[in-house]
């Protein structure tokens, strides 16, 4: 269920961004992934999570980069794959397109939602919406002082910002309808 | 950014933030520090830069805040004193009036992971407890966590730990998660949290607000809970059932591993329905975009169907792979396909591997065909008519496997083996390799009176046998031969005289000498005693062996569920675990060779097999001294001793190569068999001297690399052809494939051939005649030092007959 550190990748195997997030494992046992890794597509036997030692790398591709999260307890396979493809999702949103140069241009930013998403190897906040409203690209305009984080950030509910008032809670729907007539 | 920059940069970049200029400016400050932090990302050693990160650190600026603290939590380890002048600002800033800055802080403070800071964070972080803005609780709590997991030796007040158990009626619900995350990690030698019945309760009924990551973190830990009635543990389920059918494959799977663990003891009936509820949403799970999901999936079903073995037997068509799948996925599949078949579906499902068979890509293509192997139990005919077809197609690699497969199949039903037989006529032309022709010559040799033209057959191979590298093939022409002697004695008798002939007087390997050794004294005590050896007791093939799996209660794998555990063990065969799997299981009972036939010593199949399963653990290129680590991994079923592997990874380039040679034990000279060691015994040199043949002599032939290579010795180097004296420079890793101990070694090797005039004579002793050959290995093994011998001398051999 947890992730020690989390990795971004380019093709050949060199750390882009890297974030440790337990400690507990060593930064440079990511040197142990890539020629695994190619050792692996040789024999024609990848798979998705690979073990060095008592470190095991669970790895995703996307574009030109693999994401690769590393944890050394027996975690929730399921959890890491889906926390990967939301920490993508989320980037994508961010960045329209992700892939080396994106990462490369806005490693700010990058870092900043890397310090948010996951918290000692626990994700957090993952959800992009909440996520825009305080970690902005443009940077923040230093005659207003810092962002405040929007109470979204310290609700019950996650995805529903705040401030959000109807005055009349009503609904309205449109129904079509079209008939063929014979 | 070139990596002779660096230097300059660090000093560019330290002359920049200690200008009071940019200092003052806060847009320039600002990027400044952003430049530091490219330069780090690129590698860039900027340690020198710390204090002036320091003092970067006191700014108004949240994201240059951000920048600094990311710098500071790489580099801190390595300054813990002037990281104690970052304290102060950071105490400052846990008092700030934004929430956000006071987060950061704390966030921060414990992520120096500092244990001389200590002191200094505690207060801060019990203050933080207490905030009044969860994102800052949610830190303070997981900041516990962190301080423990620093110095687990250190006792964790006892008041904060009551006051996290209180936190759990917290609010917000990822308070509420990262206390439960913090008091698991905090607890651990006392087995986590202690989940008492009001506990569960408010977990449970908070479990809705939580979002996913949440509330599989709530369902893992309930997993500890034992319900103190029947009803309460209904009503547990009930309230859960939703999940189970969840969107989220995480939380979905979280909901299962709850189920099975809570009712596995009791309820086993309560366990299997949980399954079969479960299908549909897991089905789905195995149709998902992404390839990851859908291969924890497939892990997760074959878990399933354990339990369970008929269970998705309508759904069999979410099985058939998709034509650009990535290969581990399509592997699965067939497996779960053979799982699931049945009467009704057998025809489809055949249907489908036919279609895989003829894949692209050899690997999948050898999975079919061994996956119609195993269908090929249950139902023999159709899947004979398959695999008969597919011989005529004429493939090299599926021609092996088919044959391979046959023989598995003709071993677990023999009434196969007419039609077996007669589909085995022709096939010797396309096979080469080595599993190929020994699975082949089995076939040959047990049913030889069937097959009309065994012994031409054997009689080609026997012509080949010299240039045959395979031990292992060698000894199955040894014993395929005894075999249809012994039924077709006046064909075969010429056959078998030159292949003993061969054996015995001309061949290197031992194995196969005194096997051949061994017959030809038998056939001198007479054709009954060789027959009563050869053809002994078989074992009864009524008894047949067993062909399905009984149902395992769910209660043995219910722990591995949604773990890392099942995909590590769809993976046992191509990884080296430290840890074995606890419930491995073969999927398939391989057939050993050895009821058949006592006097078949090795089990080369599986030996080879495991040999090449056995992941080498890589030392970087830019690793000192070679270390191989000691990587057997877990040995296949019923291998005997260890088989010597050659392999040529991990590559070495050519000023390694040199470095190594040069600073390894220098032989001394002249002496034939001389050896030398060094003083930890780490590396050894041998000297040799080997008697080579008149082709040898000008130079080293074109062959003699083309032969080495495929026994795996790579040449680094030799000098020009037509000079003397000629050396050779090459290299080999050693691997022990099977149960022993030793690891790779590392051998270097130098033939070198100085000629002379009176070498006329093929066996010299002494002198400077025939070929030296030097050899260094690291570290020390002698037994696989004179498997490289004995492999090198077999293809001076064979390049120097020019044979092919």
């Amino acid at each position: 269920m947890s992730a020690s550190a989390v990795f971004i990748l380019d093709l050949k195997g060199k750390v882009l961004i890297c974030r440790n997030y337990m400690g507990n494992t060593d930064m440079n046992q990511i040197d142990h992934f890539m020629p695994l890794l190619m050792k692996k597509e040789e024999d024609g036997e990848i798979t998705p999570i690979i073990t060095h030692g008592n470190t095991h790398f669970l790895w995703i591709k996307h574009s030109n980069l693999y994401l690769v999260a590393t944890t050394r307890k027996n975690a929730n396979a399921a959890l890491v794959y889906s926390f990967l493809y939301k920490i993508t999702q989320v980037f994508k949103e961010y960045f329209k397109e992700l892939e080396e140069e994106s990462i490369r241009d806005n490693f700010v930013t990058v870092y900043e939602l890397m310090d948010e998403v996951m918290d000692f190897g626990f994700p957090q906040t993952t959800d992009s919406k909440i996520l825009q409203e305080y970690i902005t690209q443009q940077g923040h305009k230093l005659e207003v002082g810092a962002p405040r984080p929007p109470a979204t950030v310290t609700n019950a509910v996650s995805w529903r910002s705040e401030g959000i008032k109807y005055r009349k809670n009503e609904v309205f729907m449109d129904v079509i309808e079209s008939v063929n007539l014979l | 950014m070139p990596y002779l920059g660096g230097e300059e940069t660090v000093k560019e970049l330290r002359r920049a933030l200690s200008n009071p200029h940019v200092q003052g400016d806060p847009l320039r400050h600002r990027s400044t520090v952003l430049r530091v932090i490219r330069v780090m990302s690129q590698g860039v050693d900027v340690a020198g830069l710390f204090s002036e990160m320091v003092k970067a650190c006191a700014t108004t600026d949240v994201v240059q805040k951000k920048l600094v603290y990311v710098f500071l939590c790489s580099y801190a380890s390595l300054n813990p004193e002037l990281s104690l002048l970052v304290i102060n600002t950071l105490r400052k800033d846990c008092q700030d009036p934004n929430p956000m800055v006071r987060s950061l802080a704390l966030r921060n403070m414990t992520n120096l992971r500092l244990p001389s800071l200590v002191e200094y964070v505690q207060q801060p972080l019990t203050a933080g407890l207490r905030d009044r803005a969860a994102c800052v609780r949610r830190v303070a709590v997981l900041g516990w966590a962190k301080l423990h997991s620093l110095q687990p030796h250190a006792d964790i007040d006892a008041a904060v730990v009551n006051e996290l158990y209180s936190m759990l009626r917290d609010n917000d619900p990822v308070v509420m998660v990262n206390c439960l995350r913090a008091l698991e990690e905090i607890l651990k030698e006392e087995g986590g949290v202690a989940v008492n019945k009001a506990i569960a309760h408010h977990l449970l009924n908070r479990l809705k607000e939580c979002d996913v990551w949440g509330q599989c973190e709530v369902l893992g830990v309930l997993q500890r809970y034992r319900p103190h009635s029947e009803e309460e543990l209904f009503d547990i389920l009930s309230l859960l059932d939703p999940y189970l059918l969840s969107p989220s494959v995480p939380v979905m799977a979280a909901t299962l591993g709850l189920f099975l663990s809570l009712c596995c003891r009791g309820l086993p009936a309560v366990s299997l329905a949980a399954l079969r509820r479960a299908q549909a949403p897991l089905l789905a799970a195995c149709g998902s975009a992404s390839p990851e999901m859908k291969f924890t999936a497939l892990c997760h079903v074959q878990l399933l169907l354990r339990s369970l073995p008929g269970l998705m037997g309508e759904h069999y068509k979410r099985f058939f792979c998709g034509y650009a799948e990535p290969a581990y996925i399509k592997q699965r599949k067939m497996q779960v396909l053979v799982e699931l078949v049945n009467d009704d579906n057998v025809g489809f499902v055949l249907d489908e591997l036919k279609g895989y068979c003829t894949d692209v890509s050899p690997d999948t293509a050898q999975a079919a065909i061994s996956a119609i192997g195993r269908i090929g139990r249950s139902y023999s005919d159709q899947c004979l008519e398959i695999l008969t077809g597919l011989l005529g197609l004429k493939q090299e690699h599926i021609t092996s496997v088919v044959v391979q497969t046959m023989r598995d199949l003709v071993w677990v039903c023999p009434q196969c083996s007419e039609s077996v037989c007669e589909a085995l006529e022709g096939c010797e032309d396309t096979l080469q390799d080595s599993q190929g022709r020994q699975a082949l010559l089995w076939l040959l040799g047990v049913h030889g009176d069937r097959v009309s033209s065994a012994p031409y057959v054997l009689e080609a191979f026997v012509e080949q046998v010299r240039s045959e590298m395979a031990a292992g093939v060698k000894t199955e022409l040894l014993t395929a031969t005894m075999r249809v002697f012994l039924c077709r004695p006046a064909e075969t008798q010429d056959t078998l005289g030159r292949l003993l002939h061969y054996c015995i007087e001309e061949e290197a390997d031992m194995n196969v000498r005194d096997q051949a050794l061994l017959y030809y004294r038998l056939l001198h005590c007479g054709i009954e005693e060789t027959r009563s050896v050869l053809q002994g007791r078989r074992s009864d093939p009524s008894l047949g062996v067993l062909i399905g799996r009984p149902a395992e209660p769910v209660s043995q794998w219910a722990r591995s569920f949604n773990t890392l555990e099942p995909l590590r063990q769809c993976n046992a065969g191509a990884e080296s675990a430290p840890q074995a799997a606890p419930y491995h299981l073969a999927l398939d009972p391989e057939p050993s060779l050895d009821l058949c036939d006592p006097l078949n010593p090795s089990q080369d199949r599986q030996e080879t097999a495991a040999a090449e399963s056995v992941n080498l653990l890589l030392p970087g290129p830019s690793a000192g001294p070679l270390a191989p680590g000691p990587t057997a991994g877990p040995p296949a079923p019923g291998s005997g001793g260890g088989q010597l592997g050659l392999s040529l990874s991990p590559a070495l380039s050519p000023q390694q190569f040199e470095h190594l040679w040069l600073g390894g034990p220098q032989c001394p000279h002249g002496e034939p068999g001389a050896r030398e060691e060094e003083e930890e015994e780490e590396c050894v040199c041998v000297q040799e001297r080997m008697g080579v043949s008149p082709a040898l002599q000008c130079s080293p032939p074109p062959q003699l690399q083309a032969a080495l290579q495929r026994s795996h010795i790579q040449t680094m180097a030799f000098t020009p052809p037509h000079t003397l004296p000629w050396r050779v420079y090459l290299y080999t890793h050693t691997r022990w494939g099977g149960p022993a101990p030793r690891g790779p070694t590392l051998v270097l090797g130098e033939l070198l051939y100085t000629g002379g005039a009176e070498d006329q004579e093929g066996e010299g002793e002494g002198g400077e005649r025939g070929l030296r050959v030097t050899a260094k290995q690291r570290p020390r093994d002698d037994e696989a030092m004179k498997g490289f011998l004995q492999v090198l001398s077999g293809a001076l051999h064979t390049s120097s007959t020019g044979s092919c």
